[in-house]
């Protein structure tokens, strides 16, 4: 076993001495293999644990916490949520269409494994600059493969986010979310419960799909790489993954199953050593047992990352009944092995042992680093002078820009209304669902804003959160919980090390405060090509409930001559740095001020304001306030031929808001509000009403059409 | 034996990949390409132990009855 | 006399479930659902084909589940005079059989389109006789392939025989053209000449409950039980 064959498969040669160390042995090729998997960043968090381990993960609402395949929230009367948010971004950089589609699949696949039937997904995708050809290719290609996938095994599609940044330009971001429902006293773990518990694959053959995947997650590319990379992607079956989902579901409502686990990155090998780890035992498999598509060597069906596939334990009395109902499904089933009591992964091919190692070499000892990190210089304090600008040429900007049009070229190549229960499709604050046979309405966001955690990670983390929460709240839906999608370059540069732990850290802070706890997420390192890495982007995904959904709120304008009423408070154009950016008034990001200090203690007031008006009917409809300020959010509540006309300051019009949101009232209500809000003592300004075929700011007009045009239609024009 | 069935719309009807595929090659330099029409293939492997006119028989017979839609698809059989 | 209805479940059918609440919440009568392995189906009024992407849509939409075994079954339930009622992948099988004529390919944009469209009433059946003439609809859309073509005798014929049931139309201050896939003359859904028979792109079970963007799907059902 030579260095080169080692840091080939992704290990350092530390790392590769410790375990010859513990076995006291050489490796075999295959045990090489699983540790080159399981020892990458993307299953054993090496980088990140440390500082992951500081995150509030439990509160009397969470059934189940990181550790499992997704989290899972309480929502009352033995309803549970499981969620999860990950990434796919490597692979859909090498092959857009499948590398997006099989991303989708891998986090559907960890919902349906815990019992939950997946009832939304959503997206956060990013990508560089759209004047690349590279970039249009990307685009089209990630919202085909997500479609494809998500269409056809039909689970609707509730939201997400789209940015174009250059920082992304080599290095595009795919991060998919799903939601599912279970019961609470039906949930299933990795965990085996039975020595001498059977061990059963369930789904596609085997074939040579992504051998090496895991590794490839964590690997920098060089802009040579491209087409040796290529095989590695896996291609995903929808359908396959249809009757895969409708298989397992039955058999786990049918009490067959004792545990089960998708098989994701590293297939075989992840799947069988996560259930050994959780259940403290020991794994035998013969790999000859396992389905093939064609032939292929042990090391090849350890690393194989085919898609389709879980694993499951089940007590061989059932072995029958479950042939039978996975027949009806046209699903491939094999016993493979059996669980035992060694707490060894043991794995035999043609009768010889190729792997025997101990489970916690693999898992619980897996290395776990403290690398060095640097904190943010310190900014200097500089006056923007913005009346350079005429609010034509704001307006201007925004409307020429991909960030602030509206993204329905991407949405409506998904399906939003599959199964019948979506309450809020695309395009609203926030996406919900309603839980079948229930009146609860379950809602979700996906938000980051990598320039504000560029400049502050701690602060820029806790803006983005906070952006989450009002989401919500816009719908008036109780904030309950978070996955996060940590992107980022590469750990070993110490300032982007402290990107990570900062943000972090200000995650911690913020769900400490709001109560939010995380119960899953994913981590994606190495983002950069050649030296270039990515803004820093950890996505948050939050999840939140309403057990009424006729409380909601609607995120468009309803009727004309609703009052306009604008809460929170402007950061003012020198502290708002969306604003400094795309209207083009700064160009390095060390140019920018410090981010001013978040007002948590307003959020979170103003929050409980929303909820309770909103509760007793008070409000028509409502938007938070975030990129492109009060004017982005106005042109999100337009709808059909409805239109408002503000009167505002210039300068707050268009810049970043602290616990901001529009809120559309009824003139019947309008006082109550506004006696509510003094009550309060939260400032608000009434700025207008909603006007039918208008669009006027400050007396004066644009042509409504015109403006309703280039806001929905913008985007396509800018792409084709 | 091995068998590949082609399988393409009809001409009149409208193959809107074909169009796009074309506008992409153009702008790649391709100046020359016209008229591309994006259709399928299906590859069949047929026992040896048949001779050729039951081997067609068998695969228009399949064509008819579920491979080819033929009210908006026409079929070739190479092989 | 109670209504009884069945929908078929493909492998693949991922709108069943929805054809399923859409029946039972608005009929009140029997609902079965039918694998598509069954070789007998019930005695049943109403018979839905639901939406989704059955076999997953591999060959050509709907070609596969036009072959299962119930399609018989469904074909002497047609003949019956009974309702049969095709949405969207549903439409699809039913012209892969032939129940009804034409034929659904890829949308002119070539890509999925998932989004609210608008359709009225072309020539009256007992899908659509409560709907008023030039009375506008909102139903939902999730398709790849929802472009109508058939050739020009099949046209003559469905106009002159009165068999298109819907056309996609302007809906009120949409920014978007009515032929939202490019189906030859707006259709969006037609009957057989007995007009028993009713294949449809859009989803009225997607547009019936107070929680979704619109109820107007309720209208299919009203008309059928009137």
């Amino acid at each position: 076993m030579n260095d080169e064959l080692i840091l080939q498969h992704g290990l350092t040669l530390d790392e590769f001495q410790v375990i010859k160390d513990y076995l006291q042995r050489d490796l075999t090729i295959e045990e090489l293999g699983i540790f080159s998997a399981m020892w990458n960043e993307h299953c054993c968090y090496k980088t990140s644990k440390k500082w992951l381990k500081k995150l509030p993960t439990n509160n009397e609402i969470v059934i189940q916490g990181p550790g499992e395949n997704a989290g899972i929230i309480d929502v009352k009367d033995n309803d549970g949520i499981a969620f999860k948010i990950e990434s796919h971004n490597h692979p859909s950089y090498i092959e857009p269409f499948n590398g997006s589609a099989t991303g989708v699949g891998g986090i559907l696949r960890d919902i349906f494994t815990m019992g939950a039937r997946p009832i939304a997904t959503l997206d956060s995708i990013r990508f560089g600059n759209i004047s690349s050809d590279k970039t249009n290719y990307l685009l089209n290609g990630v919202v085909q493969g997500i479609g494809h996938y998500g269409n056809c095994i039909g689970i609707p599609n509730i939201g997400g986010e789209c940015e174009f940044d250059q920082s992304y330009d080599y290095n595009n971001l795919v991060n998919a979310m799903a939601i599912g429902h279970v019961k609470n006293d039906s949930i299933f773990y990795s965990k085996p419960k039975t020595i001498g518990g059977l061990i059963v694959y369930i789904g596609s053959k085997t074939g040579k799909d992504g051998i090496h995947g895991a590794s490839m997650a964590s690997d920098v590319f060089s802009e040579d790489d491209e087409d040796e990379k290529r095989p590695s992607v896996q291609v995903g079956d929808p359908f396959m993954e249809k009757l895969l989902m409708e298989g397992c579901l039955e058999l786990m409502s049918s009490g067959l199953i004792e545990s089960m686990q998708d098989m994701g990155a590293a297939g075989i090998t992840s799947s069988s050593v996560e259930m050994a780890s959780k259940g403290n035992v020991g794994v035998n498999i013969n790999l000859d047992k396992v389905p093939l598509r064609q032939p292929l060597t042990p090391y090849e069906i350890l690393l194989s990352e085919s898609q389709e596939r879980m694993l499951a334990v089940i007590n061989k009395d059932d072995n029958e009944k479950i042939k039978k109902i996975l027949k009806k499904w046209q699903i491939d089933y094999e016993v493979i092995g059996e669980v035992t009591n060694t707490k060894r992964v043991v794995f035999t091919s043609k009768e010889k042992i190729v792997v025997d190692l101990p489970v916690d070499i693999i898992v619980d000892d897996a290395p776990e680093y403290d690398r060095e990190f640097s904190l943010p210089k310190k900014r200097k304090n500089r006056n923007f002078n913005s009346t350079s600008l005429s609010v034509d040429k704001m307006i201007s900007n925004y409307m020429n820009n991909l960030n602030y049009l509206d993204k329905s070229w991407v949405y409506s190549q998904y399906d939003s209304t599959v199964m019948g229960e979506t309450i809020k499709e695309p395009g609203q604050s926030s996406g919900v669902v309603k839980i079948q046979n229930t009146d609860k309405a379950i809602g979700a966001t996906t938000d980051c804003n990598p320039l504000y955690i560029r400049i502050n990670p701690e602060r820029g983390m806790i803006y983005t959160v906070l952006e989450a929460y009002r989401n919500l709240i816009a719908s008036n839906i109780k904030p309950m919980a978070i996955t996060n999608n940590l992107n980022f370059a590469s750990p070993l540069d110490p300032n982007i090390m402290g990107e990570i732990v900062l943000s972090i850290s200000g995650l911690s802070h913020i769900a400490k405060k709001l109560d939010t706890p995380i119960v899953s997420g994913n981590v994606s390192l190495y983002n950069q090509t050649n030296d270039r890495p990515i803004n820093p982007t950890p996505v948050i995904g939050m999840v939140g409930c309403n057990l009424n959904w006729k409380k909601l709120i609607q995120n468009k304008f309803i009727s004309e001559d609703d009052e306009l009423i604008l809460l929170g408070n402007s950061l003012g154009v020198n502290f708002s740095p969306y604003y400094l950016q795309d209207q083009k008034i700064v160009s390095s990001t060390c140019e920018y001020n410090e981010l001013l200090p978040p007002d948590i203690d307003l959020e979170i007031k103003t929050a409980k304001f929303i909820q309770e008006t909103a509760n007793k009917d008070l409000i028509q409809s409502s938007n938070d306030i975030s990129r492109g300020g009060v004017f982005m959010s106005l042109m999100k509540m337009t709808y059909k031929n409805l239109g408002f006309s503000i009167m505002l300051d210039d300068d707050d019009i268009f810049c970043e808001y602290s616990a901001g949101y529009i809120l559309a009232v009824h003139q019947k209500n309008k006082d109550e509000i506004i006696n509510l809000l003094n009550k309060e003592q939260i400032n608000f300004l009434s700025i207008g009403q909603v006007k039918r075929d208008t669009f006027e700011i400050n007396s004066k007009k644009l042509n409504y059409s015109d403006m309703i045009e280039k806001y929905y239609k913008n985007f396509a024009n800018i792409i084709n | 034996m091995r068998f590949k069935i082609l399988i393409r719309l009809k001409n009149q009807i409208l193959e809107p990949q074909g169009k796009v595929i074309e506008q992409s090659l153009k702008s790649l330099g391709f100046e020359e390409f016209a008229n591309i029409r994006q259709g399928k293939l299906i590859e069949i492997d047929l026992p040896d132990t048949l001779n050729e006119k039951e081997r067609l028989k068998k695969i228009d017979a399949a064509c008819k009855k579920l491979l080819v839609n033929e009210i908006i698809e026409e079929y070739e059989v190479l092989g | 006399m109670s209504f009884k209805s069945a929908v078929i479940t493909f492998p693949g059918s991922n709108c069943d479930r929805d054809a399923l609440s859409y029946l039972r919440d608005l009929t009140y009568g029997e609902v079965f659902n039918i694998w598509h392995e069954e070789i007998s189906l019930p005695k049943v009024d109403l018979v839905i084909l639901p939406g989704g992407f059955s076999f997953g849509d591999y060959l050509r939409s709907g070609a596969m589940a036009s072959k299962s075994n119930i399609i018989n079954e469904v074909i002497n339930h047609a003949n019956g005079g009974r309702y049969l009622l095709g949405i969207c992948n549903g439409f699809q099988i039913l012209t892969e059989t032939g129940l009804l004529k034409g034929a659904l390919i890829q949308n002119k944009s070539i890509k999925f389109l998932g989004k609210d469209c608008y359709i009225k009433k072309k020539f009256n059946n007992k899908f659509n006789c409560n709907i008023q003439n030039n009375e506008v609809l909102q139903i939902p859309v999730a398709h790849n392939e929802g472009n109508f073509y058939c050739d020009q005798d099949t046209l003559n014929y469905l106009q002159d025989e009165e068999l298109i049931a819907f056309e996609y139309c302007n809906g009120e201050h949409s920014l978007d053209d009515a032929n939202i896939n490019g189906s030859l003359h707006n259709i969006a859904g037609i009957t057989n000449e007995n007009r028993n028979i009713l294949g449809m792109m859009p989803h009225p079970e997607r547009a019936y409950q107070d929680f979704h963007a619109s109820k107007d799907g309720k209208k299919i059902i009203e008309s059928i039980l009137s």
